[in-house]
């Protein structure tokens, strides 16, 4: 790494439009080499806008944390969706598809001789409808 | 049977007008023309009346045969068509949820990875996107590749590289469908693109197998009912249960949950410029917008003297006296 590395290094680092770089261990090698090679003006123009990243994404992931946990009802995972949907299916709005299939799987246990996959399909279609934006909202 | 009543019943009313109508014709001709012989009449109506007969026959002997559709596509086999979920990513300016596609990569490689391959993701796309170069090099050398071939001519193996490709589960597709009862689980790079319904359609057929099928539903043996699969037995069973995957970053790993993120993940293997693509949208946007506030400038400058100008006609002046007349 000759010295126009670190020099680019620095005006990188402090520029505010810098690329964030996916290498992570990549980055204690450059401090060491400015360590060694630059003057020492230049070590917290590197090291600031670093750290103030860190902060950021730090105080973004607290607030995420905080979300989830008051969705998370202490370790006994509830999947969103079908605790919505189960809400839709009783819901007014699907109603109408419900009776139908209920009376559907009446008759076939009576000894009829139909599926009620038609009838699953529109229930099911109706509840996830209904049930999509709630579980979207209930998910990251 | 009905045909065949009908046909009686036309052929019996078509006898008795042709009957009628010749009669009348065969009547004014013979009183016209006098004792002219009549070309026996009565056999020309009798071939009239059965050609037609046997016309009106064919034609409702067809209709019988072919004419109703055969309307074979029950909403069964169609398949439930997937609900349309408000996918962020999918936003015209909203990108991929990086967070999201790591953690549907976890769900991909503890989950999905045993059967479905991602043939076409080198582990070097992953890098900057969901994984630090030093995790996808880990990674990479977890597995073993071939090496070209030494100076024996024999091909050794080494551990992956960034370079190469997430390796396979199965050598082949026939090693595929031997392991899966004789069904291929399908490539996943390009899935979301290679389905009707993509995102939502896969979302759906993992978090859709119900309890049991419903009533009277016939699902045939190694199937399972999944109603958003066309013809609803689908090969592959429910995978995906509440608390299967750990999250690294302590998100609450329910079936919806994984189930988005691995689908955000795979629409990110399908289309992994789509970030880039919006980002590009957006600026050919903007250069159209400032290339069209300049048009309208120049516009305005180029046609300042033409809009500014003034016709004025001035008359000569002839004289004093009167107009001239031509």
């Amino acid at each position: 790494m000759g010295i126009w590395d670190v020099i680019t290094d620095i005006v990188e680092a402090a520029t505010p439009w810098t690329v964030a770089e996916a290498e992570a261990a990549a980055a204690p090698a450059a401090e060491e080499a400015t360590n060694e090679q630059a003057t020492e003006d230049s070590k917290p123009a590197s090291e600031e806008p670093e750290a103030e990243e860190a902060a950021e994404e730090e105080d973004a992931e607290k607030e995420e944390e905080e979300e989830e946990e008051e969705e998370d009802d202490e370790e006994e995972i509830v999947d969103p969706k079908e605790k919505f949907e189960e809400e839709c299916r009783e819901s007014k709005q699907c109603a109408p598809a419900k009776h139908h299939f209920e009376e559907c799987v009446d008759r076939v246990n009576n000894g009829s001789k139909e599926d009620c996959v038609e009838e699953f399909f529109h229930l099911t279609h109706c509840a996830t409808d209904c049930a999509a934006p709630k579980v979207w909202s209930a998910l990251k | 049977m009905l045909a065949r009543s009908c046909l009686r019943s036309t052929r019996t009313f078509a006898g008795a007008k042709n009957g009628a109508i010749n009669f009348t014709k065969r009547a004014a001709s013979s009183s016209s023309s006098g004792s002219t012989a009549p070309a026996q009449p009565v056999m020309l109506n009798i071939a009239a009346v059965a050609s037609t007969a046997v016309a009106i026959g064919s034609i409702a002997w067809y209709y019988h045969l072919y004419g109703p559709t055969a309307n074979a596509m029950t909403p069964a086999e169609e398949g439930l068509h997937p609900t349309k979920y408000p996918w962020v990513h999918q936003q015209a300016l909203k990108t991929f949820d990086h967070q999201a596609l790591r953690r549907g990569f976890q769900v991909y490689r503890e989950v999905c990875a045993s059967c479905h391959s991602l043939s076409r993701v080198p582990y070097r796309a992953l890098v900057g996107v969901l994984l630090t170069v030093d995790e996808a090099k880990a990674l990479a050398e977890e597995n073993e590749y071939d090496t070209e071939p030494n100076d024996e001519g024999e091909i050794e193996k080494r551990p992956g590289k960034l370079s190469d490709y997430l390796p396979a589960p199965y050598k082949n597709d026939e090693a595929a469908r031997a392991a899966n009862n004789g069904a291929l689980p399908p490539d996943l790079s390009l899935i979301t693109k290679a389905r009707h319904g993509g995102c939502d359609y896969i979302f759906s057929l993992l978090t859709g197998y119900p309890e049991e099928p419903p009533a009277g539903a016939q699902v045939g043996a190694g199937l399972n009912f999944n109603p958003y699969f066309p013809g609803t037995g689908i090969a592959m069973a429910r995978v995906l249960y509440d608390g299967l995957v750990e999250y690294e970053d302590e998100t609450p790993a329910s079936t919806s949950q994984m189930a988005k993120d691995v689908v955000e993940f795979l629409n990110w293997a399908a289309e992994p410029e789509m970030d880039d693509r919006k980002r590009m949208g957006f600026k050919v946007l903007t250069v159209t917008t400032v290339l069209f506030a300049l048009s309208v400038w120049v516009k305005r400058y180029k046609w300042a003297h033409i809009k500014s100008r003034k016709i004025v006609y001035d008359p000569p002046k002839v004289g004093d006296g009167p107009a001239p007349r031509y």
